[in-house]
């Protein structure tokens, strides 16, 4: 079983929790009457109180990452509704074991449900964006195979303005590296954690890499008179 | 007409992010942001941060979107003003 933190960091096996093991029956969900306070301390209590708060909260992190495999389920389509809800079981299951290691870093600025279901939708989409690219290649030479612009005057001058000084700063302005990354991800549209997996980093990096890409793209632009001081095209 | 960008591509390109938020720090914010809109009329310290980082990172903008839907579910409440509030929903990028 492999956890992904949150940033995107994949952190190996992680053996699931011996807690969670017996599951939760379908549609379970939790005792939203608790407090933010209660859930801690429920789920250090030992014993039977320990036991009976995990067992609630796999049933919300389960009702999450469902609500997210539910929601991108346009990417997976050729998946049938057995594997996305085992997806979203495995999901869930991760969840709750990163969950149980950030437990000491709940604040209580939110309700501990908010923060909870966090968990299982980072997870939840990990997974769907995996397996929606599962078998395809991502090409990272750097190279950007543009789309035609769009029909009429607009289009047209996007192509021959604007569309132009942007390759050019992609050319000029950018190292190879930052190339690779922004064709990547604005051009090839491979999503981040797909990306983050096949390089071998982590979401964090690769959006730090994107930010500095698009800040000298802006800047090249602006030099070149394209942007006005706003930001403006 | 030469072949090159698209306006989508141009505006992906371009896309301003600041100011600047990672991705680490979206994940560790937007709890606390989505239940204050949800649930209180206060302003929110950090949405301008969030707002920008969502509009530059549709990874981090569909997760949030996602809590948003999720919580306004329990809650029982209408997700549009705290969408509309996070910039969530004007842009076709992916996810």
């Amino acid at each position: 079983m492999t956890v992904t933190e949150p940033g995107g960091a994949r952190v190996g096996v992680v053996p699931r929790p011996a807690e969670v093991i017996q599951p939760v029956e379908a549609g379970m969900v939790a005792d939203q009457s608790r407090t933010a306070v209660d859930w801690p301390a429920a789920l250090t209590a030992g014993g039977a109180c320990e036991q009976q708060a995990l067992r609630e909260l796999h049933g919300l992190m389960l009702r999450a990452s469902r609500h997210q495999v539910r929601r991108m389920h346009g990417l997976i389509t050729d998946l049938g509704p057995d594997r996305c809800d085992e997806i979203a079981q495995t999901a869930a299951d991760e969840a709750l074991t990163v969950l149980l290691t950030k437990l000491h870093t709940f604040e209580g600025r939110s309700r501990f449900t908010t923060w909870a279901y966090k968990f299982a939708i980072l997870q939840a989409a990990t997974e769907v964006r995996r397996q929606a690219w599962a078998g395809r290649e991502v090409s990272l030479d750097g190279t950007a195979t543009w789309t035609e612009p769009g029909d009429g005057p607009e289009g047209e001058a996007v192509a021959s303005d604007l569309a132009g000084a942007v390759v050019r700063a992609m050319e000029l302005a950018l190292t190879g590296y930052q190339r690779k990354i922004a064709v990547a991800l604005l051009i090839d549209l491979v999503p981040i954690d797909v990306l983050a997996e096949r390089l071998g980093t982590t979401r964090g990096a690769l959006y730090k890499t994107l930010h500095l890409a698009r800040t000298r793209i802006r800047a090249y632009l602006r030099a070149a008179g394209y942007l006005d001081d706003g930001g403006n095209s | 007409m030469s072949v090159g960008p698209s306006a989508d591509q141009v505006r992906l390109l371009t896309t301003p992010a600041e100011p600047w938020l990672s991705c680490d720090d979206c994940f560790h914010l937007m709890d606390v942001v989505v239940d204050q809109l949800v649930a209180t009329s206060r302003p929110v310290e950090e949405l301008p941060r969030l707002r920008a980082h969502l509009r530059a990172c549709p990874a981090c903008a569909e997760e949030v979107d996602s809590l948003l839907e999720l919580t306004c579910d329990d809650a029982r409440v209408d997700s549009a003003p705290a969408r509309a509030a996070l910039g969530l929903g004007d842009g076709a990028l992916p996810r």
